[in-house]
């Protein structure tokens, strides 16, 4: 586009000059140059296309396995696996136990020092620690009644900071892979690794279990013994389909166990197996240099997914569907 | 159910799906630290400090509301007080133009009376200027008539053919010209 095309039609006059409008030059021209979000775009995208192709020209693209790869020594799911340490008599230590004892220090160390230095004007910090609280708060009157709030918000605020804090650590790359090390000094190292306790079913089984027991414990105390089994029939049930339905109710209480668990259990480690493939195991599995780079950005893409979305929506879930069994089994049907 | 789920596939050897009952002999004890500590020491605080906070809220959202009762009520008055003081000014104004207007009536009448007056009195003075002018006037004639007659008649007249003539002069003469302005006819006075 030029001034030419934007300029009036020759012999078009304006009423107050009696003269044709000169033309203004950049007018109707597209704007010049790209915004910096476009470019930055860009420019990873050429460093992750140029990368691939650095790579195929280095290593080619004939699969280079590793040794232990072609043997079967090597596997992405061993970083999962929970080698002991060492033992304090009975005590076994690993890095579930590690992961599990820096929660519950950030959980009681975070929580106290907010507790303890309460301001009636809050920093950002005492801001999230209230909204939590207030949120958690909120959640508990929505599925319980006064005393079972009284009774039970507290173990559904510490299901929700505990999870979410043993959740969110989980991103942190520490050095626990004891099943490979690195040398630093002469010291052997563990390699670094996102680990997460409740990646193992150990960890969403026993609180699963710890729930399930306790609205249980409540559903009997407020119905009795037959009238919590009672309870589990939706109301309206009668004739002959109740013997159908019945075992399917009893099945599903129970089963409230299993899906509380794997819920859990399943999108950590799942997640975090994604994220170990996607940042270069599926490169080392199949040999091949390139592809280890081209998968790096979907890597990053779940990384921050899952640190972002995951952690803390699947800790919210937990401690919701912990606040409605334990309000569901004291209500009648 | 669990157990029996679980138990073919650990002992196929996978760790993955094994609960490790070290760990969650660990979890259920770490986590009942946690709660026990958080139920104790951090949740009552900040509840504690929540309500507390907003009780102040809500205190200073009555306040505010009592303020702006107080400010509206102060502003009615305000509103009422400027009213009556408008209302005041105008009917000060209005006294001041009714006082300016009698007094200027009065004026008015006081100047019109002092015209009046001194009109009167002009023409009272007139009137007596003109009578004592037509007095000497007439005594001035009389003089002469005798003296006239006297010539006349190479003889001194007595005291009546004095008055007689007298009498027949002034009688003749017409002194109505003289009282120029409608004063009366000097014959009469």
């Amino acid at each position: 586009m030029s001034a030419v095309a934007t300029a009036p039609p020759a012999g078009v006059s304006t009423p107050t000059q009696g003269a044709p409008k000169p033309a203004a030059p950049n007018q109707g021209t597209p704007k010049q140059g790209m915004s910096k979000g476009k470019k930055v775009f860009l420019s990873v995208l050429a460093a992750w296309i140029g990368g691939i192709v650095v790579f195929v020209i280095l290593f080619g693209i004939k699969p280079h396995k590793a040794p232990d790869v072609v043997s079967g020594v090597f596997s992405p799911t061993n970083e999962f696996k929970l080698d002991t340490w060492f033992k304090l008599g009975p005590v076994a230590f690993n890095k579930g136990v590690l992961y599990l004892l820096i929660t519950v220090a950030i959980t009681i160390g975070l929580m106290t020092y907010i507790a303890r230095r309460l301001k009636q004007r809050p920093g950002r910090l005492q801001v999230a620690v209230e909204m939590f609280y207030n949120f958690t708060r909120g959640m508990s009157r929505e599925n319980l009644d006064e005393d079972m709030q009284r009774k039970y918000f507290p173990l559904i605020a510490t299901i929700f900071v505990f999870i979410l804090v043993s959740n969110l650590i989980g991103y942190i790359p520490l050095p626990v892979d004891s099943g490979e090390t690195f040398k630093l000094f002469g010291a052997s190292i563990p390699s670094f690794q996102i680990y997460a306790a409740d990646t193992n079913v150990a960890f969403p089984l026993i609180l699963a279990l710890g729930v399930f027991i306790l609205f249980t414990y409540e559903g009997v105390r407020h119905h009795g013994p037959f009238g919590y089994i009672k309870s589990l029939m939706p109301g309206g049930i009668k004739g002959p389909i109740v013997g159908l339905i019945f075992p399917i109710e009893i099945l599903s209480n129970f089963l409230r166990l299993i899906s509380l668990t794997v819920r859990l259990w399943a999108n950590l480690l799942a997640g975090h197996m994604l994220i170990a493939f996607m940042g270069g195991e599926l490169g080392v599995l199949v040999g091949d240099q390139y592809v280890q780079w081209a998968l790096l950005p979907f890597g990053v893409g779940i990384y921050l997914f899952e640190a972002v979305l995951i952690a803390g929506l699947q800790a919210f879930i937990f401690a919701i569907l912990t606040a409605i069994y334990l309000g569901g089994a004291v209500e009648s049907h | 159910m669990l157990p029996a789920t679980i138990t073919p596939l650990a002992a196929s050897g996978s760790f993955l799906i094994t609960p490790n009952v070290g760990l969650m002999i660990w979890t259920i004890v770490v986590f009942l630290i946690s709660l026990s500590i958080l139920r104790k020491w951090v949740f009552p605080l900040i509840g504690e400090a929540l309500d507390k906070r907003a009780k102040t809220i809500e205190g200073d959202i009555d306040a505010a509301a009592q303020l702006r009762t107080d400010a509206d009520k102060l502003l009615a008055e305000y509103r009422e007080r400027l009213h009556e003081a408008r209302g005041q000014a105008d009917e000060i104004v209005q006294r001041a133009r009714s006082t300016a207007q009698s007094h200027e009536a009065e004026a008015r009448e006081q100047a019109q009376a002092l015209i009046a007056e001194g009109k009167a009195r002009a023409e009272r003075e007139i009137a007596e200027a003109t009578r004592r002018a037509l007095a000497e006037l007439r005594s001035e004639v009389a003089m002469l008539t005798v003296m006239a007659a006297e010539k006349v008649t190479r003889k001194s007249l007595d005291e009546s053919d004095q008055r007689r003539l007298v009498e027949e002069a002034l009688g003749e003469l017409d002194f109505s010209a003289l009282s120029a302005g409608g004063q009366g006819h000097p014959a009469n006075n």
